[in-house]
């Protein structure tokens, strides 16, 4: 196809042929269009179906304002919905198709909703689908999906990368138009560092649309000048095709750049860059949108904003129609029909609503003065336009100018209300714009490009002079002169036709009528019950339109009416970007133990504590089920030896003069009194006296301890007792360090414990029974002076050890002590094995300290010191948490031991209803145990250490199951703990 | 001679890699030891690393080089710092080396082995740490000899600004591996 | 949000945790007679301005201090930033 619409002139490269295809037809176009422009060269006037009335639409913006032209850009897994093609950089290769038809685009099924439009005005879904009731899941809401959206996803992974990032600057100038431009000029020449960023892939804003001279050059000319020199500088720089979509607290603001969108093959490079921008202030130069006037069938393809036919005319030099009429209520909407005739192409008529004399002199136009556009005819172009002076025209394209409207959204996203000035017929920036922002040009009002200019230019010196940076000596530059007058005019009430107000939720004049008429009278209900200013477009043609509509239902003023709040994001941002990196195996970071490839190489399975990867189980040839491999370690283990890396557990370093008494005071129990090469075992409450986590810790020297944490709060507890060293007793001479990551350390257990370390710690060190008993620790070195600390514990209930090397030696370490007790037939151990010994020995963990757990729960109220205070001690000992029946941790065993236990099943005395009435507490952790033979658990019930021996339900209302159990001791191993101490 | 058989281990076997004018290189031999001042400790400690290390304390976000350029000492918290040395794996006990002339001065904890360290150098070493770091790391807020801690990917990060354009960074050694993705991501991210 | 820290200066809000309001450093005296009364209202009843508020807030990707951030909850201006041990030895700690 020709590009018949093409003239001559604009900013197109004509060097740069491109080739697209839209719908599968192949077109041509150049470097420079947009894919509007290159549709409108090929003479494309329908270009998409409306959202609910599936009306033909054609392009009606040449920005990201557009509400109609939306495509669906790309093919396969690429392929992106709701694409605004006023936006869309045309390359090489680029496919679209138009969205929202069955059937071709010229004969669209769906349109028969045109005809039902009586019965789809405002609040059709509230009213329709409220019953029955049942009809909603299996008719309504599949219909409403299938009929609703506009474009389609691909169903596939977007393959496109993402990224992130952070800038910072003395000053960020929002917007490269004529006021964003003079700005950056005057902060960049005066050496501030500055980011100039616009949306468009040029810099230059409307000076690329218009035909006005600054400094007597061309106003394109100027721009191409000025963002020239900007490249030139260090100091700034210079992001185009970049979005600033929001403001937050603080100068911090976010921005979208679309790094590889205009390229047929990002080559891997990140698709788009989501940029948290610190600024230390912002200049909002972005500018103004021109509005429409709501008329009958004010929607039809061809009837487009003048400024928008403006843009194609001047810089893609492509005519949107050769019988070009324009409807205008400002001195504005005039320069088209100038700009038009310059470039020889009809105008045949300028109707403007109000009754003065002309303003501009266009020759061989009919000007009408004080006139209306009733309705327009032609079904997927228009050909006619009926005036309200009862003429009837010919037009291929109808320019429409309601006036502009600041872009004020980045001023109201900290809730700023912006303020209507009448005079103008547009809101303005109010004054609670966010932390040091300002405002320029057309953004603030300043419609001419003379005020524009003067206003960038002075708005950074004024930001410079604040920021103590001395301003360049230069002067705003000179632009030609303009009009910008205008009379408010919001719609044609001589119209009987629908009359378009939003066009991208297909909201009409009537519409808002009846939102009015039924009570929804504020602006915030006549968007929610119209839709009126949703999606993608959010409304920046139909706002200021549709409230005026209103104000006139209501009688009151647009002031009085007021505005919908703005939101960010300013323009539709990509799910793929705010996700980033984050997606898949690099949603997180993740953490690795030094025995990591060791396990790797057994095959284990590894299971995800927090960011850590733990060996689970670790399974040998022949074992296909879990429970086996978990079995055999337990047995081993128990039987002969085991190995288990622990060295997720966190560490904290603590030495200072008063680090006894420091542990006294955030430690339930005593600390002062352990003997330096002791460990003791450390229960913390929080202050609500519920325990918070517990550990050992060491005292390796007088003011010298190394605190354990379980895995899952290391950073919690670390965080609060920071909290208690810094904001309670900050005269305490004690000093914090992590040291997790500075140690691998392993748990070793099971009775050829001690014989397997004995071959691995150097014979230097006594580690008999009696040199070195349960509970004891101390600094020892291995493998001829391998650094190590070796700690006398236990969680298995063996005879076990935990022993550290410095990190770097954990490989060899877990190898070591593989070959060390190779004649013991060691195994590694892992986190299941782990859980099940812990449960035959019946020591709390994660699920009984479960942050609703007292000491005396969990059979540790001795524990809490009475000669001391210490975080929560004194609320440990409230009425509330002191019950005459509380819960107590017992064991629990089925009383047929060939059923399983379930955690989270719920006691009731035997023969009561499982009703919370009858609830007496729960069970929180169950394992098979391969010592006992059957399935036990550690439970909550009340008053259990005086019911052992007796029988209760245990009712999982999720599973319906209800077991029958004895409650008894929760030490099913060793009672005694006899194992520990040989 | 022991059975056993012992061996150092980088957290990333010694990574190296030159790309996009970025390159990045694991740091192997780095002793780190934190050093924390006991309270009314201030003179006493600052004249003992005098005596020892020809060195002063710097303050929070500075960085002191002694020894000959050998020592760094990190400000990186009040009253705590961390000083990082060339150590081998084979040179004994790092711990010792600061503790040792320190004595009842300060506390001390060796860290050499909880962080992995890379060096990343280049005219566009920023152009990748923008895409992570929060930190504004232009030379005239952020110069040679400047730390901070901070966070880049989920991950805690002490970055140092070693040259013009050559950082040291140091993460949780655990986490490494993501560590390091996320800096060799910013590499291939690079657009400029 | 940013808060100025007084040793580093401007810092993004993601490296801090929030604890919450500052009266939390005034821990009771576990041994006077209203003790549990004193701990119930120290933990339990708060103020909550709409306005200015006087905030903990734990530099936990930064430095490790522990901050006393003044912030008005309405506009989230942050007109003060101290050293959360400064203010409890100012207070004279109950060490």
């Amino acid at each position: 196809m020709s590009q018949s619409n093409r003239i001559d002139g604009g900013l197109v490269n004509r060097n740069q042929p491109y080739s697209f295809k839209f719908n599968n037809e192949t077109m041509h176009g150049y470097g420079g269009d947009t894919l509007a422009s290159a549709l409108i060269a090929n003479g494309i006037k329908l270009v998409g179906r409306s959202f609910k009335y599936h009306r033909p639409r054609g392009i009606m913006s040449a920005g990201s304002e557009e509400a109609n032209a939306m495509v669906q850009l790309r093919t396969g897994a690429y392929t992106e919905p709701n694409t605004r093609a006023t936006v869309a950089e045309l390359f090489d290769g680029l496919e679209a198709k138009s969205q929202n038809h069955r059937g071709p685009l010229g004969f669209d099924v769906m349109a028969a909703n045109d005809f039902l439009s009586p019965f789809l005005s405002a609040g059709f879904y509230y009213k329709t689908f409220m019953w029955p009731k049942a009809l909603w899941e299996k008719f309504y809401e599949p219909v409403i999906r299938a009929s609703a959206g506009l474009g389609t996803l691909s169903g596939q992974a977007d393959p496109d990368q993402y990224d992130k990032g952070f800038l910072h600057c003395d000053l960020l100038i929002i917007g490269a138009g004529p006021s964003g431009l003079a700005a950056a000029l005057a902060a960049g020449r005066a050496g501030a560092r500055v980011i100039l960023a616009d949306e468009d892939f040029v810099m230059g804003g409307r000076l690329n649309s218009e035909t006005h001279t600054v400094d007597k050059m061309e106003g394109s000319t100027w721009a191409e000048t000025a963002t020239a020199e900007l490249y030139q500088l260090e100091n700034v720089r210079m992001m185009t095709r970049t979005t600033i979509y929001g403001s937050y607290d603080h100068g911090i603001f976010g921005a979208l750049e679309r790094c590889t969108d205009h390229l047929y093959d990002g080559s891997g490079k990140p698709r788009q860059i989501l940029w948290r921008i610190y600024s230390k202030q912002s200049l909002l130069c972005a500018g103004s949108t021109e509005r429409s006037i709501a008329f009958g069938n004010n929607d039809r393809p061809g009837i487009m904003m003048a400024g928008a036919v403006r843009s194609y005319v001047n810089r893609y030099g492509v005519t949107p129609g050769k019988r070009v009429s324009v409807f205008t209520n400002n001195d504005d909407g005039w320069r088209t029909a100038i700009d038009l005739k310059a470039k020889g192409i009809d105008v045949t008529s300028v109707i403007d609503t109000r009754s003065i004399a002309a303003p501009y002199n266009v020759a061989n136009a009919a000007t009408i003065m004080g006139c209306r556009v009733v309705d327009t005819v032609g079904r997927k172009g228009i050909h006619t336009i009926m005036l309200s002076s009862g003429q009837t025209m010919k037009t291929d394209c109808l320019a429409v100018s309601g006036g502009w409207s600041p872009n004020v959204h980045l001023t109201c996203h900290q809730r700023g209300r912006p303020t209507w000035n009448e005079k103008q017929a547009c809101f303005l920036p109010g004054g609670d714009l966010p932390v040091g922002m300002s405002v320029a040009g057309a953004a603030n009002g300043e419609m001419t490009l003379q005020a524009a200019l003067t206003a960038g230019h002075e708005g950074a010196n004024n930001i410079l002079s604040s920021l103590g940076i001395n301003t360049a000596s230069a002067k705003a530059s000179k632009a030609s002169a303009e009009s910008a007058k205008i009379t408010a005019f919001w719609h044609v009430t001589e119209s009987r036709s629908r009359a378009w107000v939003d066009l991208q939720n297909d909201v009409t004049t009537k519409d808002i009528g009846q939102s009015f008429r039924e009570g929804f009278k504020s602006v915030e209900h006549l968007k929610r019950y119209t839709t009126l200013g949703m999606a993608t477009d959010q409304g920046k043609t139909a706002n200021v339109l549709g409230l005026a509509i209103m104000a006139e239902c209501s009688g009151k003023t647009i002031e009085q009416t007021g505005t919908t709040i703005f939101r960010p994001p300013y323009t539709p941002i990509p799910m793929g970007a705010l996700a980033g990196r984050a997606r898949g195996k690099d949603f997180r970071p993740f953490r690795l133990t030094p025995s990591h490839k060791f396990a790797e190489e057994q095959n284990a399975a590894f299971v995800e504590t927090g960011m850590w990867l733990r060996g689970q189980w670790y399974p040998i040839a022949g074992e296909t089920h879990w429970r086996e491999s978990c079995d055999r370690e337990v047995k081993a283990t128990r039987e002969s030896v085991g190995v288990c890396d622990v060295t997720t557990l966190g560490k904290i370093d603590i030495q200072g003069r008063d680090a006894a008494a420091f542990l006294d005071r955030v430690y339930a129990n005593t600390f002062g009194t352990l003997a330096v090469g002791k460990v003791r075992y450390g229960l913390m409450l929080r202050e609500d006296g519920i325990v918070m986590d517990d550990g050992t810790t060491a005292r390796m020297g007088e003011h010298h301890f190394v605190m354990t944490t379980t895995t899952a709060n290391a950073v919690s507890v670390f965080r609060h007792i920071e909290f208690c060293r810094q904001c309670l007793w900050p005269d305490m001479d004690v000093h914090l360090i992590s040291a997790t990551e500075q140690w691998a350390q392993y748990a070793v257990a099971g009775p050829n414990s001690r014989k397997t370390l004995q071959n691995l710690v150097d014979k230097a060190f006594d580690i008999s029974n009696e040199a070195f008993p349960f509970m004891a620790c101390g600094k020892v070195t291995v493998a001829g002076g391998i650094p190590a600390r070796l700690f006398r514990i236990s969680f298995s209930g063996e005879l076990a050890y935990e022993i550290a090397v410095p990190t770097r030696y954990g490989d060899s370490m877990i190898r070591a002590l593989m070959k060390a007790g190779k004649a013991y037939s060691i195994v590694p151990y892992g986190t299941e094995a782990l859980g099940v010994m812990r449960i035959e020995k019946g020591h709390a963990a994660g699920n009984e300290l479960c942050g609703t757990t007292t000491a005396a729960n969990l059979g540790l109220g001795m524990m809490v010191s009475k000669k001391k205070d210490c975080i929560g001690n004194v609320l440990s000992q409230r009425e509330g948490l002191n019950p005459d029946k509380p819960l107590q941790l017992v064991g629990f065993k089925p009383v047929d031991t060939t059923t399983s236990l379930s955690a989270g099943a719920h006691f009731v005395t035997k023969g009561d209803e499982a009703t919370m009435a009858n609830d007496e507490g729960w069970m929180t952790s169950v394992a098979y145990s391969p010592i006992l033979n059957c399935s036990i658990g550690l439970g909550l019930i009340q008053d259990g250490k005086n019911r052992m021996g007796e029988i209760v339900t245990a009712a999982n209302p999720l599973k319906r199951s209800s077991v029958d159990v004895e409650i008894v001791s929760a030490h099913f191993v060793d009672p005694d703990g006899d194992r520990l101490r040989v | 001679m022991s059975d056993f058989n012992f061996v150092s281990q980088p957290v990333l076997g010694g990574f190296s890699q030159e790309s996009q004018g970025v390159s990045i290189t694991e740091q192997i031999s780095l002793g780190i030891v934190s050093v924390a001042c006991p309270n009314n400790g201030d003179e006493a400690l600052a004249a003992s690393a005098k005596k020892a290390f020809c060195c002063s304390l710097p303050d929070v976000s500075g960085v002191e080089v002694s020894d000959g350029g050998t020592m760094r000492w990190l400000g990186l918290q009040p009253q705590q710092w961390f000083v990082l040395f060339e150590h081998g794996a084979d040179q004994g006990d790092p711990l010792a080396i600061i503790k040792d002339q320190l004595g009842d001065t300060a506390y001390c904890t060796d860290q050499s082995d909880s962080w992995v360290s890379l060096e990343i150098s280049g005219p566009l070493a920023i152009s990748a740490l923008e895409r992570i770091c929060p930190i504004d790391l232009h030379p005239a807020v952020f110069p040679v000899a400047a730390v901070a801690r901070t966070t880049m990917e989920h991950l805690g990060v002490i970055i140092t600004r070693t040259g013009d354009d050559q950082f040291l960074m140091m993460s949780a050694a655990s986490s490494a591996d993501s560590f390091l993705h996320a800096i060799t991501t910013s590499v291939k991210n690079i657009t400029a | 949000m940013i808060i100025n820290h007084p040793l580093l200066g401007p810092r993004d809000a993601a490296e801090f945790v929030y604890l919450g309001d500052a009266s939390l450093m005034n821990r009771p005296d576990a041994g006077s007679d209203d003790a549990a009364h004193a701990f119930y209202e120290y933990l339990y009843l708060r103020d909550n301005p709409a306005g200015e508020h006087k905030e903990l807030w734990y530099h936990e990707q930064g430095d490790r201090s522990w901050l006393v951030v003044t912030r008005n909850t309405l506009t989230h201006e942050i007109s003060n930033v101290e050293l959360a041990s400064g203010v409890a030895r100012k207070a004279g700690g109950s060490s």
